[in-house]
This record gives structure tokens, sequence and C-alpha cells, in this order.
């Protein structure tokens, strides 16, 4: 195992913090830059020896830039499958990049604020990430970042069209601004296809936690800009920070008064249940595991659920995700014995003294 | 990430889980609708452009466009919904066009940033920069020299010159 990786095990990382603003609602703010290299071909046509340049070329840039934190490299050719899982699940890396093939790595800033993929679809994909909802100040330290990096590496550019990107969905400002969303109580409301209806009318991408070509586990839901070209990076910002969340937030608040005011019961019985799965069940699989955290994290927010806090809450949830898990685990175990080992896991961190 | 069922792209990912067991699903919009998983397959980016270019029949002479320095031709992008240099929005640019505006919600043009500022402003810093340390140099030797008025002087335009600059990062 990387130390490095291993060091990250310990902590929960900035964007699970749920100290941001609005986390009762907003699990994590992110901001994504997409820049190739105006010298070399996309990713698609790049041979091996072109790739091997481009990462030595953008690492060795990345390494002397100057940061707003501390930070350490992966190459990736050189991590394990499990490391690989374990950087997916901290959203630091895509599952492209993990599963890719190829000379290529990644940058993460020790808090985990920040990683910048050097060899995914482009060039590079660099992202800073927060908890609760602080997208513009992950876009000010993603201008930063851009910047310093900007100053050493030949961006390809074009007046009419930006920044150039390998698809032409990320053309122009080639930013991806997302929050990942918990919005249980709209889905217990049966109100949540509304919600995908609204985002689609306006031009917005639903993908469930671990991005794109995941679907939505637990109720958590990504919400992105689907377009990036036409817009500045603040108005693309102002229409998600000042318009969209404002709404969506308001719309789960809203669904969980009338949960509380209306339907008590049911509301305390879901709670109610996920305790009971995670505090006595045997055998649990990682997406039981969500599922059931899903309704605890609504009753830790609601205050209906006792000698838990949102730490505890978010620890387990990223620590029963399979990479997190064999690791922390020190092996690898299949099947019931896996499910067996989470369930005792969870168990103990859900008992009042221990969590 | 190819479709478990064709070489297809997949596009839509499932895990399902069956008697307490998860099975991770990767199809392509077509198989996905075959299996009864998808009601109506939604269209793909690969799949819109295919259909978009489809429409706009007739242009058999233009697919044989080949760009002079990546070798990428209109039919792979057609397959892969990805470009293969920064030439290709030149080369394609005819095709592209369409396909641009269709992606981007009828937008045309870049208004946001621009690195040609960024490295303006990263230069003008660094000048400042440059010129801070040698004042502070000055100021150095003329305290040495015992100057104080020069020393004085110099105090005040570095401050100036602070203050001008972006916090330190």
């Amino acid at each position: 195992m990387n130390p490095q990786i291993q060091k990250l095990l310990g902590k929960n990382g900035e964007w699970l913090a749920s100290t941001g603003p609005e986390s009762a609602v907003v699990v994590s703010s992110r901001v994504r830059l997409a820049r190739n290299l105006a010298d070399f071909p996309f990713m698609t046509k790049a041979g091996r020896s072109q790739r091997a340049e481009l990462h030595r070329l953008c690492r060795e840039q990345l390494l002397s830039m100057t940061s707003p934190r501390p930070f350490f490299y992966i190459d990736m050719e050189k991590t394990d499958q499990v490391d690989r899982q374990l950087l997916v699940e901290r959203h630091l890396i895509s599952k492209q990049h993990a599963s890719g093939d190829g000379s290529r790595g990644v940058a993460v800033s020790d808090d985990e604020a920040f990683s910048i993929m050097v060899n995914e679809e482009d060039h590079i994909r660099l992202q800073v990430i927060r908890s609760g909802l602080q997208l513009r100040e992950c876009w000010r330290e993603a201008d930063t970042l851009d910047n310093a990096l900007g100053q050493h590496l030949r961006y390809a550019f074009s007046d009419r069209f930006g920044f150039l990107t390998a698809c032409p969905t990320n053309l122009g400002t080639g930013m991806r601004v997302s929050v990942m969303l918990h919005l249980p109580a709209l889905k217990l409301a049966g109100e949540i296809e509304k919600v995908f209806v609204a985002a689609k009318d306006m031009h917005l991408a639903v993908r469930g936690l671990f991005g794109e070509g995941t679907e939505a586990i637990g109720d958590f839901y990504q919400i992105s800009n689907q377009t990036t070209l036409g817009r500045s990076e603040e108005e693309i910002l102002a229409e998600f920070v000042d318009v969209i969340l404002p709404r969506l937030i308001a719309a789960e608040l809203s669904a969980r008064s009338v949960l509380e005011q209306e339907r008590p019961l049911m509301l305390d019985d879901k709670i109610g249940r996920a305790v009971g799965l995670l505090r006595n069940a045997r055998l649990l699989s990682s997406e039981e595991a969500l599922f059931g955290l899903s309704h605890l994290r609504l009753g830790v927010a609601m205050g209906r659920v006792a000698n838990l806090t949102m730490p505890t809450i978010n620890r387990i949830f990223l620590t029963t995700q399979p990479g997190h898990f064999q690791r922390t685990l020190g092996q690898s175990l299949d099947g019931d014995a896996r499910k067996a080992a989470r369930a005792s896991y969870v168990r103990q961190l859900m008992t009042p003294s221990g969590g | 990430m190819k479709c478990d069922r064709c070489n297809k792209p997949a596009t839509i990912h499932f895990t399902e889980i069956r008697d307490g067991k998860s099975l991770e699903l990767h199809l392509c919009g077509e198989c996905a609708a075959k299996s009864g998983y998808v009601q109506q397959a939604h269209l793909t980016m690969n799949e819109m452009l295919n259909e978009f270019v489809k429409a706009k029949a007739g242009m058999s002479n233009r697919d044989e466009l080949v760009c002079p320095d990546c070798g990428m031709k209109w039919q792979e992008f057609k397959d892969t919904g990805l470009l293969g240099c920064p030439k290709d929005y030149e080369v394609f640019s005819d095709q592209l066009r369409g396909v641009i505006e269709n992606a981007q919600n009828g937008a045309t043009h870049h208004t946001g940033k621009t690195p040609a500022a960024t490295m303006a402003l990263e230069d003008s810093v660094k000048l400042r920069q440059a010129e801070l340390s040698r004042l502070k140099k000055d100021l150095t030797q003329a305290l040495e020299r015992e100057s104080y008025e020069v020393a004085a002087t110099l105090r005040d335009q570095i401050k100036a010159l602070e203050a001008a600059l972006p916090p330190s990062r």
C-alpha cells in the first residue's frame, strides 16, 4: 500500500467534514477544470511515448508550482487496485482514472481539498472540493491553482472556443461545477422526479454518488452544469449558488418539515429502521449500509437521533466502502465473511460509547 | 468502459442487489433497453452526435477529412465522441459547429477566463515581486550606509508595492 494513501485512511477528508454551510442538505461542493497542453495531441491520439512525456511534463510543473497547501503525487501505474479504489471512494480520482491504463497520475493535497489528475480524458483535470455549500471558495482556489499551473504550461486555447477539450461537452471554461445533495425527504415524499425534471429544464445533469455512470445510492445526488461554453465561470457559479441551490435546499427542507408535521410516525419509522439495521445487522453489504446511513443522516440532521453525530455517520459512510473496508480490515475477505466483518465494524461504531 | 453484452461503450451502469448479493452491470443504451432495465434508452452523447450527423446526410466528402496533425477522421469522432488534438477544432469546424451548439445549448463563443490574461497577471506579479526584492535589498544597503532619508523613501515605495500585490498564497 502506498504510504501516502495510508495517511489518508485515518481521516475523513475535507469534503466529508460536514462543517460547511447548508451541510444538512449539501454534502459537498466541487469545481473541476479541464485543461490540455497546446503542443500535444489529446489522450485518444497520444502514443505511449507522448503520454509518458505529457505525464513527465505535467508532473514536473505540478511539483514546482506555488500551491496554497501541501500536496503529494501518486503515479497510478505504481498504485495497486485497492488503493485506486480507495482514491475513487474519497472522490480524489474518477472511476475512469482508476481503471484506465498507461502513464498517468494524480496530485492530492494533504487535506484532500484538491486533486489534479494527469492524463485522464484531458491532460489535466483539476478539482477543488469542500464540505457543504462552498462553490465560490472552490472556484477561487481552482482559479489560483489553474493560474499557478498555466504559468509554465501552454494550454490549448482558442479565442472563439476557449479552453479546448477532448470532448466538446467540456469546451470553453472547461468548468464543471457540482454539488452532492442529500435529498431523502424529497424521495420519501415522492417528489424526487420533479427535481430531475426541473434539473433537465435548467440544463443540469443529475448523477449518483460517484459521478458519471453511477446511480444514486442512498438518496445522494450529484448535480452539475451541462454546458461549459458561452457563459463565464462567474455566471455559471452565480446560477448555481444564487438560483438553483437555494431552490433545491428549500424544497428538501420544506419536505422535511412536512414529514415532521404530517407523517412523524413514518419518518421515525424510517429512521428507527435504519438505526436498527446498522446496530443489529449481522451481514451487511456496502449498499445496504449506504441506504441505512441515508436515513440515519436525515435523522441526525433533524435532531431525531440521539448519541450520534454527523462525523460518525460520515466515518461509517466512507469506511464501509469496499476499498476502504478492505484496507481497514487489513485483509481481503469474500462474500459473507466480508459482510459479517462489515456488520460487526458498523455495530461497533454505532454503539454510543464507541461512536 | 465497454458494454457487458456487446462491444459498444457502456453508458448505463447498475448495481443490482439480488439475494443480498450485489451485481454490477455496465450496458450500452440498446442492450439496457433490450433487457428491460430502462424503458426507453436515453440518447447518449455519441448517439446524439450520430443522430445529428445522420440528419445532416450528404456529408460523405467531409467524412473523408483527416487531421494533418493527429490523423483523426470524422468517423472516429462519431464513434467515440472524443477529438484527437486541438487542431481538430479547426479541421472539423464545419461538422463540429452543430455538435457544439447542440451540446452547449446553442452557445458558440467562449466568454470566460483566458490563459493570456492569467499569464499577463502572473507576469506582472512576478515583475512586481522582482522589483520588491530589489527595493528591499536597496533598503538594507541604505540602512547599512545610515542614509535614512533614502531608506524612508524606499520604505514607502515598498509599502505601496506590497499593497498592490495580491495577498501571498
